[in-house]
């Protein structure tokens, strides 16, 4: 259990810059997310606080201690694989003691570990079987069990759940969260999945062409995203740009809405964004009776269950709105309507 | 990668293959450049003392017609095994990969495998038994057919054809079957459904995806069939003389292995050259 | 598939038993000979087994078949060895000129074992190394290791390096790794090109007929010798204990690795 923290740290493979000079603390006993789409660096990040990539500038330090020039056998990590990286000659025992026994343990005590991993991840009663007789979440139960065996100083997962299937996901998403609890261990997760990393992490660190844009809590990244790409790629967002003004900002298309308090002293080109489930809709009795921030026509609607999807035309600029569907009627498409929102909720992006 | 990284893998990997290059250059690396300085000498003295280095043994090659005689006759063996190789070995792939299905397939394929495995020396020898007259083709004949026949095919050219195919049949098999079971079945439905005939789809569709490995099979079998020497020895009798028992005389009976060496020397250049020209093609096709 | 009909798939079937027949049938007959009396292969067919017993008492032949057998296993562990090291690390390590590397693997089995065979005796004769089993273990290895590399390799391509990785993870040095999670894994392909190895030593007669002296031989140089001398039926009792010999060691090889040959 350790504090783990990245300083600086860039790797180039030939031309392409896959770590740009990233630094992020992960706080003992945190669970962090590192959230990014496929080529972000999320992952070569991830192998570097391993060990299997070693930086060309920077340095990681693990509680203290630099490791960057350390190879991945001496760093007392532990890492959960994509694909699990189950050893097919081994049974699921086996797999667990092997970390231990490469490190000299043997006898009554390594049993007792290796069993009380596998009953910290229920699999107890699996002990004999080989990896190909289990499913996919058995596996990543058994891969998680090895790789806290060893009471690693970090726990590193590499989307050890995109192999799942959507229902099982949500499952071991909730029990890799309660192992964690039980076991205390500093854990960094990679993934892609945007839902994933809200629901399971207490931190996320997002990334993009090899940098973080953005660090903080799940809650606190999704209402305030500091960057037009953190606010799309974290759940939807409308974004809306144009000129800004006296706490005024003219759209492109020449309609105006209110800036937040905050902005009264902007001035020039400008951004903002809000989320779709913030803007709220009301049906017009025809399009003279103005009010709200914006008024539009409904464009086009969907339904996902519970939830209502609207795309309005705002004189050509299309806004999203996501309501609850409650006992109230839908809103035809071709309504006039108008849009309100907090004024808070709107956030101000960095300009492009 | 960067450069230092790709050095850096060199590094870790020579321990590993050190010993395995450093075997095949005493075995093959360096016997091949000793042939080619061999091929230069005069005498065969091995100390080289006595000997002066020459272009005669080439001159050799290039003066008496008879070794450029041999050396097209088993070049055109070659080709003549490898064509009858493709035409029994084809079609009997193709069998294997698109009408037998599950165990009886690699059942018959492994059938089909298994005499490569053996003693090809072994192999050719017992067709003796079949060929000569008096032997099991002959008795057979003779017990059908109601008037006499001769039938000696032994110490003949065909012979050794027969030989020759026996031993590298199951090249072509394993090579054409390996490309013809790569083919997706909903190809050649695809081509039906257009409308195709069988047999436009096995030239449209099925013989070019095929040609792959249709062509490795031959260079497989052209390669060690123009260098043959003891087929025709065993079966061809004083027919059976070729480029390849010219070269093995040189270093059994006549002791001459500087010519030896030119000899086989040439033939390398010549396998290279078809290689080389034929290296297009095969990467084109593949 | 579209299914042929079902005389056209008769016809296949038909087709491949003739080329079974053509393949098979030779052996058959080298077979049944090896137990008829007349050594002139006369026929009607009388059983004997007379010419297994003369083989019993051909010095020649068994020491023959003892020094054959004693070079492939000496093959069969050089090349293994080599093989699955050089086949590791071409594997694991990228760098520049790895392709290079690859392609002179392949000399051995794309050059004509004549030429092979004599450049060898050039050369081990030039430098003193001279000829004798030695000389012929020295060439045979040479001459397997391709096929073990290629073995061994394609076992290797469904090995997933994240094995590898996740040995390491969990603190097992290069050689644990190597020893505990590698080899295990990748077994099959190493016993079934170990048996590549030997089956190409045990029946190799090219390179061992230019590098073999008359002490020092292997059986099928000696086979060659005595067809040459003339026909005998104890030749044919020994074929046919090599074929069938051969032929069992091929098949167990198909059971380690699916079709024995994807070279």
């Amino acid at each position: 259990m350790a504090r783990v923290e990245v300083q600086n740290v860039s790797l180039t493979f030939g031309v392409h810059k896959a770590v740009d000079d990233v630094s992020i603390a992960f706080e003992d006993g945190g669970f962090y997310a590192l959230l990014g789409p496929s080529g972000s660096g999320k992952t070569t990040l991830l192998r570097m606080i391993a060990g299997f990539e070693f930086p060309d500038t920077g340095s990681i330090r693990i509680d203290g201690e630099a490791v960057e020039n350390v190879p991945v056998n001496k760093r007392r990590i532990g890492m959960v694989f994509q694909n699990y990286a189950l050893f097919p000659n081994m049974s699921v025992a086996d797999n667990v003691a092997f970390g231990l026994e490469v490190r000299g343990e043997k006898g009554e005590t390594l049993r007792r570990e290796v069993a009380d991993a596998l009953d910290l991840v229920q699999l107890g009663a699996l002990a004999k079987r080989r990896p190909h007789q289990l499913s996919g979440g058995q596996r990543q139960r058994v891969a998680l069990a090895r790789a806290i065996v060893t009471k690693p100083r970090v726990l590193l997962l590499d989307e050890p759940l995109s192999a799942l299937d959507k229902a099982l996901r949500t499952d071991m998403q909730v029990e890799l969260k309660r192992i964690q609890r039980e076991v205390g261990v500093t854990t960094i997760f990679v993934t892609h999945d945007q839902e994933e990393a809200l629901s399971i992490s207490d931190r996320i660190g997002i990334l993009k062409d090899g940098r973080i844009v953005q660090e903080g809590a799940p809650e606190e990244i999704y209402d305030r995203p500091a960057s037009e790409f953190a606010a799309t790629f974290l759940g939807e967002a409308n974004i809306l740009s144009g000129t800004a003004e006296n706490g005024r900002l003219r759209l492109d298309n020449g309609l105006a809405i209110d800036l937040p308090p905050e902005g009264g002293t902007v001035a020039g080109d400008f951004r903002c964004a809000i989320r779709p489930e913030r803007v709220h809709l009301s049906a017009l009795p025809d399009a003279a009776t103005a009010g709200g921030q914006l008024q539009g026509v409904v464009k086009r609607r969907s339904f996902s269950g519970s939830l209502s999807t609207y795309v309005v035309d705002c004189g050509g600029k299309e806004i999203k709105s996501v309501v609850q569907r409650g006992g109230g009627t839908a809103i035809e498409i071709g309504r006039p309507v108008e849009l309100r929102w907090n004024r808070d909720d709107l956030v101000m992006l960095p300009a492009a | 990668m960067t450069g230092k990284r790709r050095d850096s893998g060199l590094v870790k990997a020579m321990p590993l293959l050190l010993p395995a290059y450093a075997w095949l250059t005493l075995a093959i690396f360096l016997p091949l450049s000793a042939m080619v300085y061999f091929s230069l000498l005069t005498s065969m003295s091995p100390s080289g003392q006595s000997a002066t280095l020459t272009l005669g043994n080439y001159a050799t090659f290039f003066s008496d017609p008879l070794y450029a005689t041999l050396l097209v006759r088993s070049l055109e063996l070659g080709l003549i095994v490898t064509l009858v190789c493709v035409l029994i070995g084809f079609p009997a792939a193709y069998v294997l990969a698109k009408i037998f299905k599950g165990r009886a397939r690699e059942a018959i394929f492994l059938l089909v495998i298994l005499p490569f495995w053996s003693n090809s020396l072994v192999r050719v020898f017992s067709w003796s038994m079949v060929l000569r007259e008096g032997g099991i083709l002959d008795t057979a004949l003779n017990a059908i057919l109601p008037f006499k026949v001769t039938f000696d095919l032994m110490y003949s050219y065909p012979a050794v054809i027969i030989g020759l195919v026996h031993s590298y049949l199951p090249y072509m098999v394993l090579t054409c079957y390996l490309s013809l079971q790569a083919i997706d079945d909903a190809l050649i439905e695809a081509a039906r459904s257009l409308g195709a005939s069988r047999f436009t789809t096995l030239r449209r569709v099925i013989a070019p995806l095929a040609l792959p490995g249709v062509l490795a099979g031959s260079a497989l079998i052209f390669i060690p069939v123009v260098g043959s020497f003891m087929e025709p020895r065993i079966l061809g009798g004083h027919g059976g003389t070729l480029y390849g028992t010219v070269i093995e005389d040189q270093f059994t009976a006549v002791y001459n292995w500087p010519l030896g060496a030119a000899l086989s020397f040439i033939l390398l250049a010549v396998v290279l050259v078809i290689l080389l020209v034929s290296a297009p093609v095969l990467r084109k096709a593949a | 598939m579209i299914r042929a009909p079902a005389f056209l798939s008769g016809l296949g079937r038909f087709y491949i038993g003739l080329v079974l027949v053509f393949l098979y049938l030779p052996l058959v007959i080298m077979a049944a000979m090896s137990f008829n009396v007349s050594p002139f292969y006369q026929l009607p067919f009388e059983w004997t087994t007379e010419w297994y017993v003369a083989l019993s008492d051909n010095d020649g032949l068994i020491a023959a078949t003892l020094n054959s057998l004693e070079i492939a296993v000496m093959t069969t562990i050089i090349a293994t060895i080599l093989g699955t090291a050089a086949s590791l690390a071409l594997f694991r390590y990228d760098f520049a000129g790895k392709r290079v590397l690859q392609a002179l693997l392949f000399p051995p089995i794309a050059i004509p074992w004549l030429i092979s065979g004599t450049a060898m005796l050039i050369f081990f004769f030039g430098t003193g190394v001279g000829r004798g089993l030695h000389a012929i273990l020295l060439g045979h290895v040479a001459l397997a290791l391709p096929y073990v590399i290629i073995v061994v390799s394609a076992r290797l391509a469904t090995f997933s390096k994240d094995l590898e990785d996740a040995a390491y993870s969990l603190g097992a040095s290069a050689w644990q790794t190597t020893r505990k999670v590698t080899l295990p894994c990748i077994a099959p392909g190493i016993v079934a090109g170990g048996l590549f190895a030997f089956a190409v030593s045990f029946d190799q007669f090219v390179v061992s007929y230019f590098l073999a002296t008359p002490g020092q031989t292997t059986l099928p140089v000696e086979i060659y010798a005595a067809i040459r001398k003339g026909f005998t039926p104890e030749i044919n009792a020994v074929s046919t204990i090599i074929i069938v010999f051969s032929m069992s060691l091929m098949f167990v090889v198909s059971r380690f690795f699916r079709f024995g040959g994807d070279q």
